[in-house]
């Protein structure tokens, strides 16, 4: 399994959101976007899922174009968990599970027992079985968005794009829900590429980097490449102290004071 | 129930002499109450219990599109236009040609719906376009713009202001069996439609992304829902009138009962605003001393109704 992209360029009005991006990202490996604040970091996740189309270049799966596939396969190859995870009705949250299911269910059938026993084995995994009948729209962020993780987790896609994925867990769940995603990137042999605002958990679980400025990939590589305190300077306009940590096992960035 | 009483059994045996004569006939029936059992009171009942499901339908549809609990058939300005095409109808005299009512507010109705998806359709950026907050807008504006041309319409309209203002509040008196065979079409295709749908309508509601990135073509289903929801809209307001309430009210009370699954919620909801509407209707028909338009029945009962749940559903 392989994302290649080539020279993609995508713009909403004006000015350009991502210039001239190629890159490739393979099997087996944890990739981390991050960049300051209207970097493009959402757009890469979106152009690759699919849901946006570049205004020029190619994005290919296995050497096949994201359009040529069916939105139906490619939701068996793709599972997206946007920053977006308001739910608009109340669902309850096993409905909620149930709704990764949903590309490998045919229109009029109900869901076998095998999709019922794969919903119930992942929310008991991700802690949220005892919210299982309760609303969604009633949960805390951090609870729905471990709901929603279930829910792209159950799609058991050989991709997996999260975008902001941790961003209202408290660290007890960020860790496990990590730890479950570095896991499966090792076993089943996936493709993660998330989006980070932390440096640190970035550049402690992934195994490579992308640097997002301005729409342009500024660096790719390994941590130990990519977070130098240059590049911090130049993309974020901060000073920092990058350290290599022994605990971690690998760099950490500080903020000093000044 | 009615002007004109007729003993139960009278009934019955009209009905069943007209759907099995070959089985069964009665020899003694009285003319008149055929006529009145066959002509009138039947299709008024049966084109009465089609639009309110068909409201109901197309109040559940906009509202899982529109990601909106508050949404109703009519929030897309498709009653506006409607009316707006009934007026100049009632205005040019075309009335007399029977119809050219319904035909003319159908009409409007569906330019009134093509223009408000024009106005949130970008082509850069398909997908955003049609999103609800697009959708909505649009339509208040072009809402705003025909109803102010309706009042236009009433001012030089003259002594026919009257015969305007009754068709807007709407009413089933005097439907006839095409009447009752156009909703039904109407009514079966989007029913069939929707079911076909009714999963993706789900997945809508976990918003685009969410729902694009589980396998559902958003453009394709939001674009045919819509067009459903509208056009069954359409149909219901050329054939009575506008009647307000009933697809907001009922999507939202079954709702409580069956919860957002759209492939319970979408039949439940479509018997419920059948049995409504009819209730409503025998209301007007046969308990009031006067005949009363149902538009304003159902929006005089359905507006407390609705502030009702609204208010206890926000203090729970």
């Amino acid at each position: 399994m392989e994302i290649r992209l080539h020279n993609v360029s995508f713009s909403y009005d004006a000015g350009m959101t991502i210039k001239a991006f190629s890159g490739s990202f393979s099997s087996g490996s944890f990739y981390s976007v991050i960049g300051p604040n209207g970097s493009g970091k959402t757009t890469l996740i979106d152009l690759i899922s699919g849901f946006l189309k570049p205004l020029s270049g190619n994005i290919e799966i296995n050497s096949l174009p994201v359009f040529s596939f069916s939105k139906k396969n490619l939701a068996r190859l793709i599972a997206v968990v946007s920053q977006d995870h308001t739910v608009n009705f109340p669902f309850s949250v096993k409905d909620i599970i149930l709704m990764g299911r949903h590309p490998y269910i045919s229109r009029f059938s109900l869901p076998s027992a095998e999709d019922i026993q794969k919903v119930e084995k992942l929310m008991d995994i991700c802690g949220i079985s005892h919210l299982q009948d309760r609303k969604i729209n009633e949960l805390s962020g951090g609870e729905r968005q471990r709901c929603v993780f279930a829910r792209a987790l159950c799609q058991e896609t050989p991709i997996l794009l999260l975008d902001e994925a941790f961003s209202n867990m408290d660290i007890h769940h960020t860790l496990q829900m990590l730890q479950l995603v570095k896991q499966s990137v090792k076993e089943k042999n996936r493709i993660v590429i998330s989006v980070f605002h932390d440096l640190n958990l970035a550049s402690t679980w992934s195994d490579s980097l992308l640097v997002l400025k301005e729409g342009e990939l500024r660096a790719f590589g390994s941590s130990t490449e990519t977070l130098t305190e240059e590049i911090i300077k130049d993309v974020f306009q901060v000073d920092s102290i990058v350290e290599y940590n022994q605990h971690v096992h690998a760099k950490q960035v500080y903020y000093p004071m000044h | 129930m009615g002007y004109i009483r007729i003993p139960i059994t009278d009934i019955f045996q009209i009905l069943i002499t007209k759907t099995a004569s070959s089985l069964y006939s009665f020899k003694d029936i009285n003319e008149t109450h055929l006529a009145v059992i066959m002509d009138v009171r039947l299709p008024r009942i049966l084109s009465c219990a089609c639009v309110g499901a068909a409201l109901a339908l197309s109040g559940v549809l906009f509202q899982g599109i529109l990601l909106n609990p508050l949404a109703d058939p009519y929030t897309l300005g498709v009653s506006a236009g409607a009316a707006f095409g009934a007026c100049i109808a009632i205005i040019l005299n075309l009335s007399n040609a029977f119809v050219s009512v319904p035909v003319f507010s159908f009409i409007g109705a569906c330019l009134t719906l093509f223009s408000v998806i024009f106005l949130s359709y970008s082509p850069k950026n398909p997908t955003a376009g049609l999103s609800s907050n697009n959708l909505i807008l649009s339509g208040v504006i072009v809402a705003a713009i025909l109803s102010a041309g309706i009042s236009f319409l009433k001012f030089i309209a003259n002594e026919q202001v009257s015969v305007i203002i009754f068709w807007l509040m709407g009413s089933f008196a005097s439907k006839t069996w095409s009447n009752v065979f156009i909703i039904m079409i109407f009514l079966m295709a989007g029913f069939f439609v929707s079911i076909f749908f009714a999963r993706d309508l789900n997945l809508i509601s976990l918003g685009a992304k969410s729902a694009s990135s589980l396998g559902v073509d958003l453009k394709k289903v939001i674009f045919i829902l819509l067009l459903s929801g509208s056009l069954l809209a359409a149909v219901c307001v050329s054939i009575s009138g506008i009647i307000g309430f009933v697809g907001l009210l009922v999507p939202h009370m079954v709702r409580f009962i069956t919860g957002p699954d759209n492939r319970k919620l979408i039949p439940l909801s479509m018997l419920s605003g059948a049995i409504l509407l009819l209730f409503a209707d025998t209301i007007t028909r046969a308990v009031l001393p006067h005949e009363i338009p149902i538009g304003v029945l159902t929006a005089l009962t359905g507006g407390p109704v609705f502030c009702w749940i609204f208010k206890k559903n926000r203090f729970k």
